[in-house]
């Protein structure tokens, strides 16, 4: 008893304070990482579930799945999809957030009201863009109508050519505030004296953009990219709400197969496999921000 | 960060106008989705659409109240329930987590630390099936306490990272004057520490309820009962019965949206805060 009270006398006693935090996610988040794992090189489906009659058929869901065409397509979905959105988000938040640090009047308030998109449930900036780029009552059709840019309303969601592309607009909206409260809070930190020393010795705004600017944010635009790449990778609930992965597929991505295969076929092995996949791949671009992050932190 | 050289003047004026522009621009479907749900449902469909309603039609808001498997307000109390408790799970759990992280170097720290930026990473996908079997084992499946056992994993790590930066910042010094003066480890914590760092713990609480707010996966798989789900799930069922009732779901979306704007109102600084310290280590 007492070499336990030593061990948590000094240092250690840190492990009693977050212990409780740590124990919680281990048994729900841990526990379900390995046993997806475990799951995925099962046979489980809603059949033998309850009956817990599962064997094991070792990577058999995963060579399964590379012979489907449905994942072939959801993988490459979810590449367009991810990449798209981080390149216009990146791009306008961008712009906003070089735009919006030019000290104004109103400059400081409208980048708070930015926020609002991001805040917003996506269930519901799912809705909101359906109802948008709805066929007949859609606003978006009814302007682009009334400039004639096309003279029969779009199918846009109903459509498999044009699907991806609002799911894409709708994802975009959401990351802009997100890009433009990081990088203009990254671009807050440059010391203003660089700029009109720069300015004295004759540059012009595109060249302190590009040498001072740019290099100076460089930090902070690698962590608005990796952490904009894991928001967008896994998103579910838009893609879901909108479209469901139609029409005929369009717009499936990983996450939402993986809730088609485990929730709507009850293919729950076959579920996970595709899981499992999402995450291999998000932790390939998540190393890069796990060393950004732990740089610095001393033992 | 250096003092800001205010710009003035016709130039000022232009600026202040664009910058609102873009902003109309940007919120326009917010307006749009708060415009329709106070139109009639024939008024939605008139050709070419009316800006703004010509009749005020505030049905689509009471209809909920009084009928159906969709009551608004009801699964809006749900949302609140779920949201509260894995608000409270998540900074009571986060709080001394993050203590430990920032103020201590007990064996192990790094491992804790990397662990809670992996779960931060994490899509609800890789959970959402064995989560959904752990439930159904435990006897909580379709009950609230999932989604708010489930949401709570949102909040956790995002405060433990959050908090860890500001735990970090308070200056060693207050602790050792708590303990000169008696304190235990405990005493000093509760009575220095938490109260020192509640800035931080207020932006943990907000986001922590935001994600539950936002959630839909978990609400959604693992309650059945309508009379039960969140209001995320509402919404998504609703759409599923009746897709083009454009009136009653555009009144929907802005009852979900309420307390997220009651949020920003009253708390823009700590949402920007939350943001950027998430994010880039501060």
């Amino acid at each position: 008893m007492s070499g336990i009270k030593r061990f948590f006398r000094h240092e250690n006693a840190g492990l009693l304070f977050s212990l409780p935090a740590c124990i919680y996610m281990l048994i729900f988040v841990g526990y379900p990482i390995v046993s997806n794992i475990v799951l995925s090189l099962q046979d489980v489906t809603v059949a033998n579930l309850s009956r817990g009659e599962k064997h094991f058929i070792g990577i058999q869901n995963y060579m399964k799945l590379f012979q489907d065409d449905v994942f072939l397509k959801s993988l490459g979905n979810t590449l367009v999809f991810t990449i798209s959105c981080l390149i216009f988000q990146f791009l306008i938040g961008f712009a906003l957030a070089l735009f919006l640090n030019r000290p104004f009047r109103t400059a400081r308030p409208v980048r708070g009201f930015l926020m609002i998109p991001w805040m917003i449930p996506m269930t519901v900036t799912a809705l909101i863009f359906k109802l948008l780029f709805a066929t007949d009552i859609g606003v978006v059709n009814y302007l682009l109508r009334s400039v004639h840019l096309i003279s029969e309303n779009i199918d846009w969601l109903t459509s498999s050519k044009t699907a991806m592309l609002v799911v894409i607009i709708a994802n975009v909206w959401i990351g802009i505030p997100f890009n433009t409260i990081l990088l203009s809070t990254g671009l807050t930190t440059i010391p203003q004296e660089l700029y009109e020393s720069a300015a004295i010795d004759g540059a012009n705004a595109r060249q302190s953009f590009f040498r001072i600017t740019l290099p100076l944010l460089r930090s902070t635009i690698e962590s608005v990219l990796v952490l904009g790449f894991i928001y967008t990778f896994k998103v579910y609930d838009l893609v879901y709400v909108m479209t469901s992965g139609g029409p005929v597929n369009s717009t499936h991505l990983l996450s939402t197969y993986s809730y088609k295969q485990s929730f709507e076929l009850f293919n729950y092995s076959m579920g996970s496999s595709v899981a499992n996949v999402l995450l291999l791949i998000l932790l390939m671009v998540g190393i890069i921000y796990l060393k950004i992050t732990m740089q610095g932190e001393e033992d | 960060m250096g003092e800001e050289r205010k710009i003035t003047g016709n130039k000022n004026v232009i600026l202040c106008i664009i910058s609102i522009l873009i902003l109309c621009i940007l919120l326009f479907p917010l307006f749009w989705t708060l415009i329709t749900s106070l139109k009639t449902e024939k008024e939605i469909f008139s050709n070419p659409p009316t800006f703004y309603p010509h009749e005020l039609n505030t049905q689509s808001y009471a209809a909920q109240v009084e009928t159906g498997d969709f009551n608004m307000f009801r699964s809006f109390a749900n949302s609140f329930l779920i949201s509260l408790g894995s608000m409270l799970i998540a900074v009571v759990l986060a709080v001394p987590a993050s203590y430990a992280i920032a103020k201590y170097r007990f064996k192990g720290r790094k491992i804790m630390l990397l662990f809670f930026l992996v779960t931060q990473m994490l899509p609800v996908s890789v959970l959402l099936t064995p989560m959904f079997i752990m439930f159904k084992g435990m006897h909580v499946y379709n009950t609230w306490w999932s989604a708010i056992l489930a949401d709570a994993t949102i909040g956790i790590p995002f405060s433990v990272l959050i908090l860890k930066n500001y735990f970090a910042s308070i200056p060693g010094e207050l602790e050792e004057a708590a303990y000169i003066d008696g304190c235990t480890r405990l005493g000093a914590f509760m009575r220095i520490l938490v109260p020192v760092a509640k800035p931080g713990i207020v932006v943990c609480a907000v986001f922590s309820f935001l994600y539950a707010w936002g959630d839909l996966a978990y609400g959604m798989t693992f309650i059945l009962d309508q009379q039960m789900r969140p209001i995320t799930a509402g919404i998504f069922n609703f759409m599923g019965q009746y897709g083009t009732k454009w009136s009653y779901l555009s009144a929907f979306a802005i009852v979900t949206i309420i307390p997220v704007a009651l949020i920003f109102i009253f708390m823009q600084k700590y949402i920007i805060a939350g943001m950027t310290n998430g994010a880039v280590k501060g």
